[in-house]
Parts: structure tokens; sequence; C-alpha cells
């Protein structure tokens, strides 16, 4: 379980506070959306959580929780064990978040490299299986191709399976989709459907667009400003949203979309 | 892979006809006679007209082109103006000395640069961190002529590690011309070690800034580890090609170190014929040192290829 209480950050170059007083709660196995235009502060938000904010160039204070274990304000070498161990990240650029010289194998089997004492033989085994199990076909080929001899669909399939390799217990998904053209985003969403339901994963899913996250998350933030506006079950929130914002937010939602969804 | 090779050594040759052409080109376009600097401007024009015939100069240019490019190809090229002696004999062990000093400098480039790139990045900053800028700036800006006389005062003159002015027989005396030729390589190294140090130190911090280095700390890599299992590689690809670069420069500064420390190789040959019009000499000092400079162009392509399997599809970087 992730709990965030009253999570501040303020970058050192900026006037106004880019999370101002989060506080969120991320059940086991529970899809939470988090929505907002940019600069709305949810990818720090992520950030934060992920342990990946550059600590020297701004001001941060309140708690982030997972299963108990303080994140925010851990020390650098204890967040390194818990990276790729308990929280997978998955980016928004699959292309430019990969590494263009590794081989995708190596890339989606990182993770055990860095945390297990697994042998190489053992580790490939693994990739396999997760590789398998994100969808990507024919792994065997894939394991030994370079990031742009793939798809963007399959790159960001092997983003995935880099961040799961692990089992970690919460994925953070920062607009995972967005890069992506249609058909494949609505690929990858049924992917992390599946994977929440298989593996009882906790996500935090970041998007700017709300009738993506109406299609996968139960229950969605909304945030402005860096500031938490509305929270609530996507259905009712879509239903009868109660902030001015929320409500522009779905009207931007074009209206043949908005039916084929309700 | 190998058809990457091969259309790299296709570019090569192309290049190499066209820097002959371009150099037989300018001499035929450059005023000045040799026939008539040869025999002295008192000499009857119908012996510089015999003199030009036996050259073979009054034949058309492109024909002399080919029979020297056919030449060049059989091992041939040509018999010096000055000397009489064909041109081979006279700039054999000279290509050797300078091709040498190149390769010692170069290779000091290398072994010094790239570990003080990623020294000075790792350690860098802090208090003293102008210090490091001061003192890689002013290496930088040191021309390799007056370290030349300064190595040659300090260890030349004082010390009598070495002989500025008299370099030893390569082949009789190779520890000692070594010597010499090494701080020969000082000299031409110094400003370009300052160079690629700055290069490297700037490469890794670009690449640090991006995506897939945050990606790769979101699995549990530390700073260092980010360095060498990612980064590195990626920043290496433009160190190669700097490196290649940097070739041609270490070669055209060699004419002024050979003059300074009495090095007896193909530059300061080369000033001497160009002064007393010796076009055969000329022509094959040219054409060695361009293609040595082409092929380390070649080589840094050929590396930097098996480095970036992006390159391997023979286009340019995404």
């Amino acid at each position: 379980m992730l709990v965030i209480k009253d999570l501040h950050v303020k970058f050192d170059n900026r006037d106004r506070e880019a999370v101002a007083g989060v506080s969120l709660t991320i059940e086991d196995g529970e899809i939470l959306g988090l929505v907002g235009e940019s600069g709305s502060g949810k990818s720090v938000t992520a950030m934060s959580i992920a342990g990946l904010l550059p600590r020297k160039q701004c001001t941060y204070s309140g708690d982030i929780l997972l299963d108990g274990q303080d994140l925010l304000h851990a020390k650098r070498s204890d967040l390194r064990k818990i990276h790729g161990t308990k929280i997978g990240v998955v980016f928004q650029e699959p292309m430019s978040s990969m590494d263009p010289l590794m081989k995708v194998g190596e890339q989606v089997g990182e993770a055990l490299r860095i945390h297990t004492k697994l042998d190489r033989q053992a580790r490939k085994d693994k990739v396999i299986k997760a590789m398998e199990s994100v969808e990507l076909r024919d792994p065997e080929a894939v394991y030994d191709k370079y990031p742009h001899e793939l798809s963007g669909g399959m790159q960001q399939r092997a983003m995935i399976a880099a961040a799961i390799i692990t089992e970690p217990s919460l994925l953070l998904l920062d607009e995972p989709t967005t890069a992506l053209d249609v058909t494949i985003q609505a690929q990858i969403l049924e992917l992390l459907k599946k994977l929440n339901a298989e593996r009882k994963m906790s996500m935090l899913f970041i998007s700017h667009n709300l009738n993506v996250v109406r299609k996968l998350c139960r229950k969605v933030a909304v945030m402005q400003k860096g500031c938490l506006v509305e929270e609530g079950l996507t259905d009712e929130i879509f239903l009868n949203p109660q902030h001015p914002y929320t409500k522009r937010l779905i009207d931007a939602i074009p209206t043949r979309i908005r039916k084929e969804g309700s | 892979m190998m058809k990457y090779v091969l259309k790299r050594i296709g570019m090569l040759v192309v290049t190499m006809l066209l820097v002959s052409f371009l150099t037989f080109l300018a001499f035929e376009l450059i005023s000045g006679d040799p026939a008539r600097s040869m025999l002295g401007t008192n000499a009857p024009s119908y012996q510089v007209d015999a003199l030009r015939h036996e050259l073979g100069l009054d034949q058309p240019f492109f024909l002399r082109y080919f029979k020297w490019l056919t030449g060049f190809f059989s091992g041939d090229l040509g018999i010096s103006y000055s000397y009489r002696q064909p041109v081979w004999d006279l700039i054999g062990s000279k290509l050797m000395i300078t091709i040498l000093l190149s390769l010692i400098s170069f290779a000091l480039i290398v072994i010094i640069s790239i570990p003080m790139g990623i020294f000075s990045y790792q350690w860098g900053g802090g208090p003293f961190e102008w210090i490091r800028t001061s003192f890689n700036q002013l290496c930088m800006a040191i021309p390799p002529f007056f370290t030349g006389i300064l190595l040659s005062y300090v260890f030349g003159i004082l010390f009598r590690v070495f002989s500025p002015g008299d370099f030893p027989d390569l082949y009789e005396e190779p520890g000692a011309a070594f010597l010499h030729l090494f701080f020969g390589a000082i000299c031409l190294s110094i400003p370009r070690i300052a160079m690629t140090t700055r290069m490297m130190r700037s490469t890794i911090v670009s690449e640090m800034n991006k995506a897939y280095v945050r990606t790769a700390i979101s699995r549990g890599n530390d700073r260092r580890s980010v360095l060498v299992t990612h980064v590195l590689k990626n920043s290496l690809t433009s160190v190669v090609s700097f490196l290649g670069q940097t070739m041609a420069e270490i070669l055209a500064a060699t004419i002024v170190v050979e003059q300074v420390l009495g090095i007896p190789g193909l530059g300061r040959f080369l000033v001497l014929s160009i002064a007393q019009r010796d076009y055969p000499v000329v022509q094959a000092i040219v054409v060695i040192l361009a293609f040595w400079v082409v092929l380390a162009g070649t080589l840094a392509d050929l590396i930097n290829q098996s480095i970036d399997p992006r390159l391997r599809l023979g286009g340019d970087l995404a």
C-alpha cells in the first residue's frame, strides 16, 4: 500500500510549488489514475515516489510510505534497493528511455542484474518469460535486438517487461501511452489491465487524457497547479464532476468518444 | 557490416582520387615553371624547352595526371626535380618518422585524455573547479612550437636527455630516436589532450541528462554504474569521431614541430620542396599525408559503426 501524506515539492528555480500538499493512497492491487494538464505536478508526484527528484535542486516535505517504508527521506543508497525491486517505472517516450546501444534483452533484465545474483542464463530465462507476459512476439529474437529495431509499441512493451521483471509491488506509469498511436494505446491499456488482474500489482497511471484513464482506472485523482482538486471513483467523477477544472477536462474529450464510453 | 566496410573503402578511394587531382591541378595553376627555376633565369629558352620536354611538362595536363596516377599505383612516385632521384627513395625514411611521430602523439592523446575526461567528470566541480578549467584552457592555448622550444631548452640543453637538431638514426639507435620523437609527441599532444578531455567530459555531462539515464536509475543503478554500463559507451562515438579529426590536426602540426626539434620528417621536407617547386615530391607527400588523414577518418567511422548499431543501417543517426 502506498500512502502519500501532504507532499510538497518546490524547485529552487521556480516561484510556485510544483506539488502543493498532495495526499493520496493506493491500496494493494489498485490502479489509481492521476490526471492533470502539463505543469499540474502529476509527474513530479510520480518522480517523488520513484525517488527520482533532483534532491539538491529542490525542497520537499511530507511523507511517502510504501508498505510502511519511507521513500521521500530515505538515503540514496537505501532507495537504490527499492528502485527496480519494489517500484517499477515506465516512462513516456520508450525510444529515448532506452539505452540505444544496449540490447533490449539486457535492458529488460537490468534490474535482475543489479538486484539478484542470478547468472546470465537464469536472467535470460526470466527476461524471456517477462517478455512473454507482456505479449511481445518472438521474445528470443527481440532479446538480441537493439531498441531502434523495435516499433514504438514493442519498445513500450519491453519497457513494461523491464519494470515488472522483479515483480514490484508498485508500478508507476508516467504517460506510458501518450507517445503511441491509438490502436497501440488500446493494446497497452489491455495489457496493463491483464497484468493488474494477474499479479495484483498496484499501479499509478499518470495521464493528461481522462478518457484513457477511464478505460483503465477504477479510481482517479485530478491535479491542477500542484493541488489535488478532486478524487474518487472514475465513473462517479465522469457523471458528476464537482470541480470546475474537472468539468473542463471532461468537456475537452470529443463528444462522440464521451458517449461511446458511457 | 561487410557492405558498410566496402562502401567506406570505396569512399576512401574516391576521396584520394579527388585529393590527388586537386593537388595536381593546384600546381598547374600557380605560377612558376619548374624547368625555369631549375636552370636559373639566365638559361637560354631552348635549354628550358629541352628540360620541359625531358620532364614531360610539355604534355597535356590530363595525360600527365593520368601517367602520374598509374605510376603512383605501381609504386613509382616519379623523379624529384631537385635531387634527380626517385621520390620514394627521398621520402621513404622521412615518411616513417612522421608516421611514428603522429602515432605516438595519437597514442598519448587516447591514453591520457579518455581517463582524464572520466576523472574530471567524476571529481569535477567543487571549489577547485576554476583551477582545473584554467589549466585546461592554458594547455589548449599552448602552441606546439612553444612547447618544442621549452622542451629543447630544458631537456635538450639543461638536462641533455636528447639533442635537438641532431636526430639519431631510427634503425641504429631506435631508443634514442624514440625518445626524440617522444618529446615531439608531447608538444603535439598537449593542446589536443586538453581538448579531448574537455570534449569527453562535456559529452558525459550531456549524456547524463538523457532519458535513458533516468530509466537506468529507476532500476537501481547508482551514478557510477550508470556511467560504466550506459553512459561511457554512448559517449564514446562522439569522442572517436573527434579523435579521427584530431589526426589531421596532428599532421598539420608535425610540420612546425619537426622544424623546431630538428626531426627529419616529411613536414620539413615538404616546406623545402614547395620552395624549390619540386612538384613530384610535393605531390607525393600531400597525397600520402591526405591518405593518412582520410584513413584515420575511415577507421573512426568503422569503430563508431561497431559501437553504435544504428549506424550499421548505413544511414544517419535517428
